[in-house]
């Protein structure tokens, strides 16, 4: 079975949730590292093959 | 900048999510171009009457396929023997490709036969290890000034053409266990299986070609981190261990040092091992010395790649931490492309003695004194 789908499916929530909160955040500090941690979840969705 | 009585808004939260977007696409760019370099990149230039087929054409099973790599042959007039070299069984050790490209593009078979492979396992080309921080490419500049530039890659096959990969991995032909990435190291998973991974079916692709050509002694050229034990070392199979013997006191009287190890038995997968165990063929790796690999480095960029000059590994050396010399502070490429091209050389030179009516005669490769006073872009073509 393919799992590509499965680890893209995964990788997705995981940048819609960090989006939701980079919203929801009052402070920059908290803005900041939600959009540090995003990177890597983008390059994610990006690289799964 | 960031304390918590800054009010963060939705602009801020904007602002901040089109950085990440246009880090992610920067950082995914240049990723993607070590997948398709662009032209030039990676490009050789056999010399006259290397002949280029494909590992494929001697195992189906990795054709059309990111294992498959070119195989270069050259026949000499007079009949002989049949030498393999591979260069970047591990791509992040350049010397190693280097050296291979050097005598792609500087040898003349006389007797025998040369088969040369550069680039061994072209999906460790295609990334390089995460944090490590090793820049993409090098160069050198020709006599004419032109720029030849290569990729420097990673140790393993590149995730998007293996993954995920075990926790373990149980090395197939002797149950051996291992971390589960060095499934796709090449230089574990030998002699390879015919339906295994990408990884585990390109060292198969290898073991049908030293059966398929006969090949009588096979070289893996490589490099190891300056506080690593097996390091300017040439690890041979038992069965090499006499011609191995030879070449290392031959070094050692032309002034290169160099360790002579026995390849060990009980570690499985590696290719002096496997290699001699399930072919006649003379199994024999070389290591030289490459800071740009090591744990130590410090600031990690091409001029590192180049010179092999670093600071840390100065002290280390001060302190008695490595197990080779470091000489001037530096460990420049020329020299360990040198150690690499002379020992294949004297492999040849000497292989008649252990396989009689099997030399083979190797002309037009630059000396160890050449390379090393020249540098290696003198010795590229145009």
């Amino acid at each position: 079975m393919d799992l590509k789908w499965v680890y893209w499916g995964i990788d997705v929530l995981a940048i819609v949730l960090v989006v939701r909160s980079l919203y929801r955040e009052k402070s920059l500090r908290e803005q900041f590292v939600a959009a540090m941690v995003l990177v890597p979840l983008l390059l994610r969705a990006f690289f799964i093959k | 900048m960031f304390e918590k009585k800054n009010k963060a808004s939705r602009i801020t939260a904007t602002a901040m999510l089109l950085a990440a977007v246009a880090v992610a696409a920067v950082s995914a760019r240049s990723y993607l171009e070590m997948r398709s370099p662009p032209p030039g990149v990676d490009r050789v230039v056999p010399h006259k009457g290397f002949v280029k087929k494909h590992l494929s054409d001697y195992f189906d099973g990795i054709r059309d396929t990111p294992a498959d790599t070119d195989v270069y042959i050259q026949t000499g007039a007079e009949p002989g023997g049949t030498v393999l070299v591979l260069g970047g069984t591990h791509a992040n050790e350049p010397a190693g490709v280097i050296a291979a490209v050097v005598m792609l593009e500087r040898a003349e078979v006389k007797r025998g036969r040369l088969i040369i492979v550069p680039f061994a396992n072209m999906m460790g080309r295609s990334h390089t290890f995460p944090q490590d921080a090793h820049p993409q490419t090098f160069s050198f500049t020709t006599a004419s000034g032109e720029r030849r530039t290569f990729r420097y890659g990673s140790r393993t096959t590149n995730p998007v053409y293996e993954w995920p990969n075990p926790d373990i991995y149980i090395h197939p032909a002797s149950g051996q266990t291992m971390a589960g990435v060095e499934r796709s190291n090449l230089n574990r998973t030998h002699p390879g299986v015919v339906d295994g991974s990408i990884t585990e079916r390109l060292a198969y692709g290898f073991m049908q070609l030293i059966k398929t050509e006969k090949v009588d002694m096979a070289i893996d050229l490589h490099e190891a981190s300056p506080e690593y034990p097996v390091v300017e070392a040439l690890v041979a199979h038992e069965n090499a261990m006499e011609l191995a013997a030879i070449v290392t006191m031959e070094l050692e009287f032309e002034g290169i040092p160099m360790r002579l190890e026995p390849s060990p038995v009980n570690l499985r997968g590696l290719d002096h091992r496997e290699w001699g165990d399930n072919a006649d063929v003379l199994a024999i790796l070389l290591e030289t010395s490459n800071p740009s690999a090591g744990r130590f480095r410090g600031k990690t960029d091409e001029a590192l790649i180049l010179t092999g000059k670093d600071k840390a590994y100065q002290k280390a050396s001060e302190l008695g931490r490595l197990y080779v010399p470091y000489e001037g502070g530096s460990e420049p490429i020329a020299k360990r492309v040198a150690r690499h091209v002379t020992a294949v050389q004297l492999l040849a030179d000497n292989l008649e003695l252990v396989r009689e009516g099997k030399g083979v005669t190797i002309e037009g490769l630059p000396g160890f004194g050449e390379l090393t006073t020249n540098g290696v872009g003198a010795y590229l073509s145009d």
